[in-house]
């Protein structure tokens, strides 16, 4: 199922009237299988690109077009940075919320959200609510809720940005490990460089507002992978390719923001 | 720091009992030195024995179980009524369009002073009773309700939609149970004015109809101050029974919103 997004554009109108282009010229093929990673500062769109892929989101101008999916949405699903789990439900509720909606009987779901949950390591948190729970279980919750659809584009905005660095390390593997039993075919938007390379086949590096594709890097590192691998000189390498490309962007766009607030002051 | 703690939590336990107890051995101890008129302030062991005949004859619990009758009905009546149209209004544009400049006009207006013409209208009997304070009760109960599907959080909405959920399945699943807490706060607010409301409207009215607001009328009239005293605490705690209860309720029934 490749995922082909053409000369995609994304203008935001605010209130005053003015314009803002989120994204622009956004081109790329997301093959299908692969792990692709998108980088970028913040503000450079990289979370509506997830979101327009996801039918999410309709693009001011352009075109996605995801092979075999007749409807936008219908072939993926989102994992969330804030989560967005549902508060009143239970841990079991939550992941079962899809095949709910799509009319699954009671026993049958509740039996293929247990084996989710057991899969992301939750087994006896069924009857909690989120509120319950620690960020890391938090997220691995939204990711159990998105995998029981059993879609073949799994989208995933920043969805280990908020959480600590020893959780983020440990649901990094465990997201390498269900992305090498399930083959999905991943679009992961991250700020992190690390996070990027050690996750996927390809890092998107966007540039500063407006979004586009500064350049694809291809990670050619061996899966399944590890998060040692990060000290290998290999992943130096991409590491410091990576960073030079986000280091201009990042000052560009402080620049910008510089000037901006000097011109309001 | 064991002991200290102990020490706190038998001061936060004993001081609330201890100040009512001051409070009422103080005021027993001015009437009886002061030799201040049984008219203007009663003892209060006077008032107690009040309060014990009027169990005794019956008449408290007769007026006691008229008056609760009719905040149970006026309060249903607005929960009903101002949680449907508060929801319509939260998920249709064309609906809050209409209803919005109707509910801003009559928000503001006292509903007490809606009784002389209710009274027109329907007589001092129950339905003027419970109208009147089922129109002030759906007031609250409309607008936090509004507000609560309002103000759902868009990211919830929009992972519903995500894992499949049509607009109307979103609504009843999402929408609805995320404005309960909202609507709950609404509906305690409406129990606060639907007690004030049948209180005064019991004021005005006919003796055969009873209720506590009359029970405090009749013995105003005659300077009973005791059973004065007597009614007004039989209804403190009857107010205080009711909103506990609605909160006991509210937490059974949200028991996600009262984790932290």
């Amino acid at each position: 199922m490749n995922i082909t997004v053409e000369d995609v554009r994304q203008v935001w109108e605010g209130r005053d009237g003015s314009n803002l282009v989120a994204l622009d010229g956004f081109t790329h093929t997301f093959k299908s299988g692969r792990f692709s990673c998108i980088l970028g500062p913040s503000g450079c769109g990289k979370s509506t690109i997830a979101q327009i892929v996801g039918g999410l989101e309709t693009p001011t101008s352009g075109k996605v077009t995801i092979e075999g999916a007749n409807k936008a949405g219908s072939a993926s699903v989102m994992v969330w940075q804030s989560q967005n789990l549902f508060p009143w439900r239970t841990v079991i509720d939550n992941v079962a919320f899809g095949l709910e909606m799509a009319g699954v009987q009671k026993a049958e779901r509740a039996d293929k959200a247990r084996v989710l949950i057991n899969s992301v390591g939750l087994t006896g948190f069924e009857r909690h609510y989120p509120s319950q729970l620690s960020g890391g279980m938090r997220q691995r919750v939204a990711l159990a809720r998105a995998l029981i659809m059993d879609r073949p584009i799994l989208l995933m905005d920043e969805p280990f940005g908020a959480l600590d660095a020893q959780t983020k390390i440990v649901m990094q593997e465990e997201l390498m490990r269900i992305f090498d039993e399930t083959k999905k075919t991943v679009i992961f938007v991250t700020h992190s460089i690390d996070e990027a390379i050690l996750l996927g086949d390809e890092v998107i590096v966007m540039t500063a507002r407006p979004g586009r594709i500064k350049e694809v890097l291809a990670v050619d590192l061996p899966r399944p992978r590890s998060v040692e691998m990060i000290s290998t000189p290999k992943f130096g390498a991409l590491f410091d390719r990576a960073f030079h490309l986000i280091r201009d962007e990042v000052t560009k766009a402080m620049q910008e923001q510089n000037v901006a607030a000097g011109a309001a002051s | 720091m064991k002991k200290l703690s102990r020490n706190a939590v038998l001061a936060e336990r004993i001081l609330p009992a201890l100040s009512i107890v001051v409070f009422f051995v103080a005021w027993q101890l001015l009437v009886d030195l002061r030799n201040i008129p049984p008219i203007y302030l009663p003892s209060p062991l006077a008032i107690m024995h009040a309060l014990i005949s009027m169990v005794e004859d019956g008449s408290l619990f007769y007026n006691l179980a008229a008056t609760m009758l009719r905040i149970m009905v006026g309060f249903l009546l607005a929960a009903i009524v101002g949680i449907v149209v508060g929801i319509v209004m939260g998920v249709s544009r064309i609906f809050e369009r209409i209803a919005d400049p109707w509910i801003a006009a009559l928000y503001p207006l006292p509903k007490i002073s809606l009784i002389p013409l209710l009274i027109i209208w329907l007589g001092t009997g129950e339905a003027y009773k419970i109208v009147i304070s089922a129109v002030t009760a759906f007031f609250p109960i409309v607008m936090s309700t509004y507000a609560g599907v309002r103000q759902v959080d868009r990211g919830l909405v929009k992972a519903a939609e995500d894992l499949g959920a049509n607009r109307r399945q979103t609504q009843l699943s999402v929408v609805l149970p995320a404005a309960i807490p909202t609507i709950f706060a609404g509906l305690q607010l409406g129990m606060g004015v639907t007690i004030i409301l049948v209180v005064a409207a019991e004021m005005i009215g006919g003796s055969s109809q009873g209720g506590m607001g009359n029970l405090l009328i009749q013995a105003g009239q005659v300077l009973e101050t005791e059973k004065v005293f007597a009614a007004l605490i039989t209804l403190t705690l009857m107010g205080a029974v009711i909103m506990k209860g609605q909160q006991w309720l509210d937490r059974k029934l949200t028991p996600w919103a009262n984790l932290r």
